[in-house]
């Protein structure tokens, strides 16, 4: 293999220069010619049942084109990466905020008055806010399977009778709260048809996917949709779903007119996925010598009205809920849980973040009870070559986490004049 | 509401268009005369990527309405490169790998410029200072800071001195 | 008063989709002139994926950066590369990348072997010239393109990747979810005000096993931009969500960070290589963020010799667990 050629170099990106002159074209910044605009009526209540939805007014709106509901999805009124649960246009309301109707107008003073001129009839269902009402025996279903979306496990070992042999068992609860991507640049997208199919122009970190799902609610073969990436603004996860594709794709096709959407920030704060918020039991046991014998630990992760990217999150939380450290002996659970609040999916790490809160505060708990240092306990723990995951995975190559521990403690002994030696 | 005719320099250009009253600087200058490179992120003020520079301040172009900049000055970021040429602050942007996603990029190169133009020795406290009003998700700002450091050393002359 | 603290945040991250197929396709179209076209549906968001895709096909190619163009994430003309999430991109379309301009780089090497009369196996492409073992030939690699046409040869490459997995079982979860994973060590220094319960970060030092950086600075960048997101995710960040409406769906009201809460920030690459990596490399977008929370989290205690439970640390809940603390060791002191 050559080396020392581009690969290693820090050379410029390939994109830069047309972003620091302006001429980057985001989605928003796109040119349509006579394109209509679209907006959606949200729900403003949590739970309940769509009994009937007027749009007559709202089509006599001077701009108003077309008002678009559930009953005009031409192919299946359901998409999601993992689990086909999410309406683009919905009879049963399961979060506030999910879609009812969409308008389609002249400009975007029209479209708003349109979707407020949509007259909805709902029947209301208790809602369940919190992931303990939505698991309780009897709670109304969210979705017709129940409200356990999933219980991941990973089992290895007896980790209870390891804990009852262990020197020191740390027991403690975690939380962790909902945040937002916040990438600056909000969901937006254009379509037009073009040939004999749809071609759509957006924000996204996924066309292929998006394609997939935009052919499965137009009813279209796939090849006759193009999805396009628009430079895009930032994603962290939030862009894995479909936002505004299908509104658009539904829009342009049914119309065989160029359409525009744009979120404003506070739909897209309402309208898309957020962080898992987890509620963590963990108890690890250690010996004498600090070295881990077991860990059991539950994790509750609220997803809210829809699965989008919740099930790889619990998986994958239960997967690392070790953190980095051999484990000879580990009963971890990961259940995924819809409620009706704002639903969570992709986010930067996929349900990590949250666990390595859990796992690294529990290592200084233990060090503190065995009076070891932090940074002893961890060197005395971590995976090396041979060693053997939770998932019972054994790591040949590449496991440079004994080389991160000590990269990073030695740059930190430089850079902090205050930390003064591991044993402080 | 009645059109008015706004009469304003925009990248040195003189030129008179007629909007609504209304309308916010960064409508016209997006919708009326295209110059999407001014960004919108949150049309309250709050994240800076619709910044420009007016009569040599940044603000927030979705905070300003049109009436206000009548006969005024104001600079873009497609007024940044001269004749093709990029100005310092850009190259130094691409330099530094203070680019990511570049939605921020061009709110942040007219609030470094703004910053520039008045001090050319800032240090990271007042760079930080300057472009505090303009969000960035991707980068962390540790960059979007050398890259300023590095233009403010090579505009007085002293090419290299922070590296980059 | 003002106190000091330290800790640590380690993590591991396998790289790519959890126990599940996430192959990425590419085409790599080794033009007459010697410039090269990459298709991969690989969507850039900012984090540079076209740049390290055209820098694995120009080291590949032995090709200047300057003649690879990528035209990336357009379903009608490039192949599917699966999602931009999992970190995977650098390690799944970086290798599909790689595979497909090694199958164009075969046509060039071996019409280029015959025509100097060279085995193929000490044949390389390098600066845009043919090599033969460490020297160059003089032959340009582009007079060896137009050879091949003069013979219908097209320098085509396509290639795909996906990562080595199995399922796991489904009542134990044991098996090989992920064929790779990163690792890293990060470390921040708080300053906490025990009064107003405010904490300043004042350094973290972030080391991130990347199997090789393809682009050191773009991982940087990575590394810096993680940290700040993971610095809001520890102490600022919430969705405020009641009765299932959100609170504060505004940036006056969500707050992040910005350029004047940041911390000195120390990245260090460390290069473990991973022998199934395009040139070793692994992955970095996700790591980045992981463990700050709890590397800050660990500081804060360490500081106040108080552990708070609940995300984020707010100067609310710190000052809160301040006092709840000097309430019983004051109990404690007279009962
Ligand atoms: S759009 Fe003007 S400050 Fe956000
Ligand atoms: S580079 Fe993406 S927001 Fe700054």
């Amino acid at each position: 293999m050559l080396e020392g050629g581009v690969v290693g170099q820090s050379v410029q990106r390939v994109d830069g220069l047309v972003k620091v002159t302006g001429e980057s074209y985001f989605a928003a910044d796109e040119k349509v010619p006579a394109a209509l605009v679209l907006k959606v009526l949200r729900s403003r209540v949590a739970h309940a049942v769509v009994k009937r939805i007027d749009i007559s007014e709202a089509e006599k709106i001077p701009g108003v084109v077309r008002v678009f509901t559930y009953a005009d999805i031409p192919g299946e009124n359901s998409y999601g990466i993992m689990v086909k649960d999410q309406p683009v246009l919905t009879d049963k309301i399961r979060f506030i905020g999910d879609a009812i109707a969409l308008v389609v107008a002249e400009n975007p003073d029209a479209a708003r008055k349109g979707a407020e001129a949509v007259k909805v009839e709902t029947e209301e269902l208790p809602p369940l806010y919190d992931v303990w009402s939505a698991m309780a025996e009897g709670a109304p279903p969210i979705h017709d399977k129940g409200n356990i979306l999933t219980v991941g496990r990973v089992k290895k070992g007896d980790a209870a009778a390891a804990l009852s042999r262990a020197d020191v068992v740390i027991s403690r609860l975690y939380r962790t709260q909902r945040v937002e991507h916040l990438y600056l640049e909000t969901e937006a997208g254009i379509a037009y048809p073009e040939h004999n199919g749809l071609t759509i122009k957006v924000s996204t970190q996924n066309p292929h996917y998006d394609r997939r799902d935009v052919a499965r609610v137009l009813g279209l073969p796939m090849n006759r949709v193009r999805i396009i990436q628009t430079p895009t603004g930032g994603g962290f996860g939030g862009k894995l779903d479909i936002s505004v594709q299908c509104f658009l794709a539904l829009a342009a096709w049914k119309l065989r007119r160029p359409v525009r959407m744009l979120y404003d920030r506070e739909e897209s704060f309402i309208a898309t996925a957020k962080r898992h918020p987890f509620i963590i039991d963990y108890t690890s046991g250690a010996n004498r010598e600090g070295q881990l014998l077991a860990v059991k630990v539950r994790i509750i992760g609220d997803t809210g009205a829809y699965a989008s990217y919740g099930p790889a999150t619990l998986i994958r939380a239960a997967v690392h809920a070790t953190g980095p450290y051999e484990v000879p002996s580990v009963d971890i659970e990961g259940l995924c849980v819809y409620t009706n609040n704002p639903f969570s999916g992709a986010m930067r790490g996929f349900g990590t973040p949250q666990m390595a809160f859990a796992f690294e505060s529990q290592m200084d708990l233990l060090a503190q009870a065995l009076q070891i240092s932090p940074l002893e306990i961890r060197r005395r723990n971590i995976l090396r070559p041979g060693s053997a995951t939770a998932t019972g995975q054994v790591l040949s190559d590449s496991v440079g986490i004994a080389k991160t521990l000590a990269a990073a403690w030695e740059k930190a002994c430089q850079v902090m004049p205050g930390l003064g030696g591991e044993n402080q | 509401m009645d059109r008015f005719p706004l009469h304003m320099k925009v990248n040195g250009t003189q030129m008179t268009v007629d909007v609504d009253p209304g309308m916010r600087l960064l409508d016209v200058l997006r919708d009326v005369l295209g110059l999407t490179g001014t960004k919108e992120g949150c049309g309250e003020g709050e994240c800076g990527v619709c910044s420009v520079i007016l009569d040599g301040k940044i603000v927030d172009s979705c905070l300003v309405l049109a009436p206000q900049v009548q006969g005024r000055e104001i600079i873009t970021i497609e007024g940044v490169a001269r004749n093709g040429e990029l100005d310092i602050l850009q190259e130094a942007f691409l330099e530094a790998g203070a680019v990511q996603c570049g939605f921020c990029t061009p709110g942040m190169i007219l609030a470094g410029k703004a910053l520039l133009d008045k001090n050319s020795h800032p240090d990271r406290r007042e760079i930080a200072r300057a472009i505090s009003g303009n969000l960035c998700r991707c980068t962390g700002y540790a960059k979007i800071v050398k890259a300023v450091e590095l233009a403010a050393a090579r505009r007085s002359g002293k090419e290299g001195a922070t590296g980059a | 008063m003002k106190k000091h603290g330290y800790g640590i945040g380690n993590m591991w991250y396998g790289v790519g989709n959890t126990a599940a197929p996430n192959p990425s396709g590419a085409f790599v179209d080794f033009l007459d002139d010697g410039t090269v076209i990459v298709l991969s549906g690989c969507a850039d968001i900012g984090q540079g994926s076209s740049t390290v895709l055209a820098q694995i096909a120009a080291e590949t190619l032995g090709v200047g950066l300057e003649n690879v163009a990528v035209i990336a994430a357009d379903t009608e003309v490039t192949p599917d590369a699966g999602a931009t999430s999992a970190s995977r991109q650098t390690y799944i379309s970086g290798n599909a990348v790689r595979f497909a301009a090694e199958k164009a780089r075969e046509q060039v090497i071996a019409q280029a072997a015959e025509r100097l009369n060279l085995p193929a196996d000490n044949v390389s492409l390098k600066d845009g010239q043919i090599w033969h073992q460490d020297e160059p030939t003089g032959t340009k690699i582009q007079d060896v393109i137009a050879q091949c046409r003069s013979k219908g040869i097209l320098t085509l490459g396509q290639g795909w990747f996906n990562p080595v997995t199995t399922k796991l079982d489904p009542l134990t979860g044991q098996g090989a979810p992920y064929a790779t994973y990163a690792f890293a060590t990060q470390v921040a220094e708080v300053e906490a005000d025990t009064e107003t319960g405010v904490i300043e970060v004042k350094r973290i030092v972030a080391a991130h096993d990347v199997g090789r950086a393809i682009n050191p600075q773009n991982v940087e960048g990575q590394i810096e931009g993680g940290c700040i997101m993971g610095m809001g995710y520890a102490l600022l960040e919430e969705v405020a969500v009641n009765q299932g409406r959100i609170e504060n769906p505004a940036l006056s009201t969500y707050l992040i960070p910005t350029a004047l809460d940041i911390p000195e920030m120390f990245p260090v690459i460390v290069e473990d290589e991973e022998p199934s990596g395009p040139y070793g490399a692994k992955g970095v977008g996700e790591p980045a963020l992981v463990p700050t929370a709890a590397a800050i989290a660990n500081a804060v205690a360490d500081a106040l010799g108080i552990r708070l439970y609940d995300l984020p640390l707010t100067p609310e809940k710190i000052v809160a667990a301040i006092r709840a603390a000097a309430e019983e060791s004051e109990l404690g002191l007279n009962g």
